[in-house]
């Protein structure tokens, strides 16, 4: 289970993109969260991913409530998550070639004896040849390179994907694609998906439920008065 | 791909695009669409070559007929860009000045395609760009209205053709309708639009006839209603292309689009086809709107 | 076959400035090896001659040879810049790379440092450090270093700092890489070709320093042949009308530090290679 509380997160003080916005994906589940560009869902996707810290609010994986963000996080509630961004120019290292993308969290974390045949195995899933391994990112195509975030993300087998608008630049053939990837890996390892995107026939064909930005905000205004106050409280701290 | 080889991005691209109409150009990024699109504005690079030829004009007989391979940079920047082709930018935001506010931009552009002074609301006007927001500089602008405000400079020099290049990319679905749905107004007020997109849904709510471009070639031009609706496409990576739309099957065609500079021998689509046979180790022409060996003729 | 535009026909610039760089090392390597200079040796009976075939840059004011102590001075003055330069990016790659990678407080730290340091002249902080020690190469490298590395640490920093938002760094994040491990295998490597090309460019700017600090008679011993020392010995005879021994050592000066300043800059180019129009597939 991981559960977002009244989340208010931002870059600036004062000035958040996230107001009190609440978001429960169960394990196992796939939730798209829809919006417009701009309305701050990436923001809500990288402080689940345990990657922004939030200016208030609380977020509980699995039961524990988050203490820490990115490396104040410890390294097994980090690598639960595995996340793929819209840009994937913008995701990859620029000067490794495509299997030292893939196989990098293998290497960060000590297991890199398994490098070799993980890789060979999600490359096979996501369609990428051994030529195509042995490139760097400006010698492939966009697709291409998302194959390979997508591979990355993968790599250390998360209980959590967060997909930040995957799919947003890319044709309609390989979303299709990347798409059936992710839901292979969930078949075969039951783990829990938040889809972020603006493409409602996208995600509903997806996931098994989309909620609206809106909803998402409104949630905590259903809620106690004095949850939403506390949060506030802790805002202004 | 950096060295001295020579990459054909486009080859025997072949169409015709009728007064007032909106032929959309599709396919896969990397296929060579936007290729095609530079050359005719002849914004290609310097170590670029073609062949072939690009009229434009209403026939042979017409006077004022231009090939636009064939013209100097001088006739293309003097008479062509702006007066008889306008183009609408894939990123508006980039397109603009930003240091300019959107008036001042407008009002160069008419001073320069047609020497008038004044005129900018009714400019702005044409494509839909809120008079009250003409002072604004493009970064006050949303992407939707940064995208009318690109538009209407397109429009200020009446150009009878519009090329449109990915206008609609990295926008939310609610604002690529209200792009394409603006893009059409202006054909329906008889401006020709050549639009290149690899969104198959922007294509489809706007277009009257449909291109499709793999691997550098026109595999399949067909009239948009068939196409998107029966009996379809007949060729098969636009069948593919189709399929794959999250509101259809959504299945992925099987591979990945082979690289310009290595592709197959014959039907450059064979490798991935499910229909592929003996007789794909040969380029098929483009024949009655279809380039394939095995094109579909009926609903089977 | 319609050529919509011919490539324009440019100088290989590039090519031109690699050449000359070479020639310059190359003589200033070779040269000593084969013909060597006493720097003491005097012959007050050849004293200021014009340019002639046995001295084609002609003799300065106590007849030594100008060419061969132009080429020595060159070697000179190339040394003091190459090093000073190297040490001055060294200092400025570490501190901007330890901004750049920490941010926050420590970022605002050493920034209001490099602020300090900015603040200053550089030519008269320059001086200060020369004037505390006796004159020779090492205080002359010093006192560039410790003038120069500041641009260096704030092109490193801002570098690492676009390098840091980037969502590759949260990729690493999440595939539970270190702090040190992101620093060293993801940011540097990125911020490097940067630091090289500014240890380039800091080159000629630091032989311009050597010379001017020479000039002042700040710098090196004077009866060391170095550019600055030559230029500054000449004055007097440049006064009499003997222009020889002012114009060698001057172009000395210039057209090896041009042809650096152009390497680099065609390094520039192939570091953002977009700029060129060139089609890409």
């Amino acid at each position: 289970m991981l559960e977002l509380r009244g989340i208010t997160a931002g870059y600036e003080p004062r000035r958040p993109v996230v107001r009190d916005a609440s978001l429960t994906v169960a394990a196992g589940e796939s939730v798209g969260l829809l919006g417009p560009s701009g309305c701050g869902k990436s923001t809500l996707a990288r402080v689940a991913a345990l990657l922004h810290r939030p200016d208030a609010g609380t977020v509980t994986l699995d039961g524990e409530p988050v203490r820490g963000w990115r490396h104040r996080a410890p390294r097994e509630q980090r690598t639960a998550f595995g996340v793929v961004f819209q840009q994937p120019r913008m995701s990859a290292d620029p000067r490794l070639r495509l299997h030292d993308l893939i196989a990098e969290p293998l290497r960060a974390t000590g297991r890199r004896a398994e490098a070799p045949d993980r890789v060979r195995e999600l490359a096979a899933a996501t369609g990428l040849t051994a030529d195509l391994l042995t490139r760097r990112p400006h010698e492939v195509s966009d697709g291409q390179l998302q194959r390979a975030c997508l591979a990355r993300a993968l790599v250390l087998r998360p209980r959590w994907l967060v997909c930040d608008e995957m799919t947003a630049m890319l044709d309609a053939s390989t979303t299709a694609a990347l798409v059936a990837v992710v839901e292979d890996y969930r078949r075969e390892t039951g783990a829990g998906l938040l889809a972020v995107g603006h493409d409602p026939v996208l995600l509903d064909r997806w996931c098994d439920r989309t909620v609206r930005w809106r909803e998402v905000q409104e949630v905590q205004e259903a809620q106690q008065v004095q949850q939403v106050q506390a949060s506030q409280k802790e805002a202004l701290r | 791909m950096r060295g001295d080889r020579a990459i054909a991005a486009v080859t025997d691209a072949t169409f015709r695009l009728h007064r007032g109409e909106c032929l959309a150009l599709i396919g896969e990024s990397g296929c060579g669409k936007s290729v095609l699109a530079s050359a005719l504005l002849g914004l290609l690079p310097g170590n670029a070559r073609t062949e072939g030829h690009a009229w434009l004009g209403s026939g042979e007989a017409d006077e004022a007929r231009l090939d636009l391979l064939a013209a100097d940079e001088r006739t293309l920047s003097r008479t062509v860009r702006g007066r008889r082709i306008g183009l609408i930018p894939q990123s508006p935001a980039a397109h603009l000045t930003p240091v300019r506010t959107v008036r001042s931009q407008l009002r160069e552009t008419l001073r320069e395609l047609t020497g008038r002074r004044d005129g900018e609301e009714a400019a702005a006007e044409r494509a839909a760009f809120p008079a009250d927001h003409l002072d604004r500089h493009p970064h006050q602008l949303s992407g939707g209205l940064a995208q009318r405000a690109a538009t209407a400079l397109a429009l200020v020099g009446d150009a009878p053709l519009l090329l449109a290049d990915e206008p609609t990319t990295g926008l939310d679905r609610e604002l690529v309708d209200r792009t394409v749905d603006e893009l059409r107004r202006q054909v329906d007020r008889g401006h020709t639009l050549l639009m290149i997109t690899h969104d198959l849904a922007a294509a489809g709510r706007i277009a009257d006839r449909v291109a499709v471009m793999y691997a550098g070639r026109i595999v399949e031009i067909a009239d948009a209603e068939a196409f998107f609706g029966e009996p379809g496409p007949r060729h098969p990576y636009a069948r593919g292309l189709l399929d794959a739309l999250p509101e259809r099957a959504f299945t992925p065609i099987p591979g990945m689009p082979p690289e310009l500079g290595d592709l197959p021998a014959g039907c450059a689509f064979a490798p991935r086809c499910p229909r592929a046979a003996d007789a794909c180790a040969t380029v098929p022409p483009l024949a009655d709107g279809v380039a394939c060996h095995h094109p579909r003729s009926d609903r089977a | 076959m319609a050529d919509l535009a011919p490539p324009a026909r440019r100088l290989p610039t590039g090519a031109i400035s690699a050449a000359l760089v070479a020639a310059t090392v190359l003589a200033v390597v070779l040269v000593p090896l084969f013909v060597p200079l006493d720097e003491q040796a005097v012959d007050l009976g050849s004293k200021l001659r014009p340019p002639s075939w046995s001295h084609p840059f002609g003799t300065d004011e106590v007849g030594r040879d100008l060419l061969l102590r132009s080429v020595y001075g060159l070697r000179v003055s190339l040394l003091v810049g190459a090093v000073a330069a190297l040490v001055a990016t060294v200092i400025g790659t570490a501190v901007g790379a330890l901004a750049g990678a920490l941010g926050g407080w420590a970022d605002r730290v050493v920034m209001r440092v490099v602020d300090l340091f900015s603040s200053v002249p550089h030519l008269l902080l320059g001086i200060f450090v020369v004037a505390m020690f006796r004159p020779g190469v090492g205080p002359v490298i010093a006192s560039i270093a410790v003038t120069h590395w500041l641009s260096t640490a704030r092109i490193v920093r801002a570098e690492m700092l676009s390098l840091r938002s980037r969502p590759f760094v949260d990729a690493a994040v999440s595939g539970g890489s270190s702090r040190l491990r992101i620093a060293v295998r993801h940011l540097l490597p990125g911020v490097l070709p940067q630091a090289g090309l500014a240890a380039v460019l800091m080159v000629p700017h630091a032989i311009w320093h050597e010379s001017a600090l020479s000039f002042l008679g700040l710098g090196l011993p004077t009866h060391q042949a170095s550019l600055g020392n030559m230029v500054q010995a000449a004055r007097g005879s440049l006064l009499a009308g003997d222009w020889w021994p002012t114009l060698f050592p001057g172009l000395f000066i210039i057209v090896p530090t041009l042809a650096v300043a152009a390497l680099a800059a065609a390094w520039r180019e192939r570091l953002s290679p977009r700029r060129r129009s060139e089609l890409t597939l």
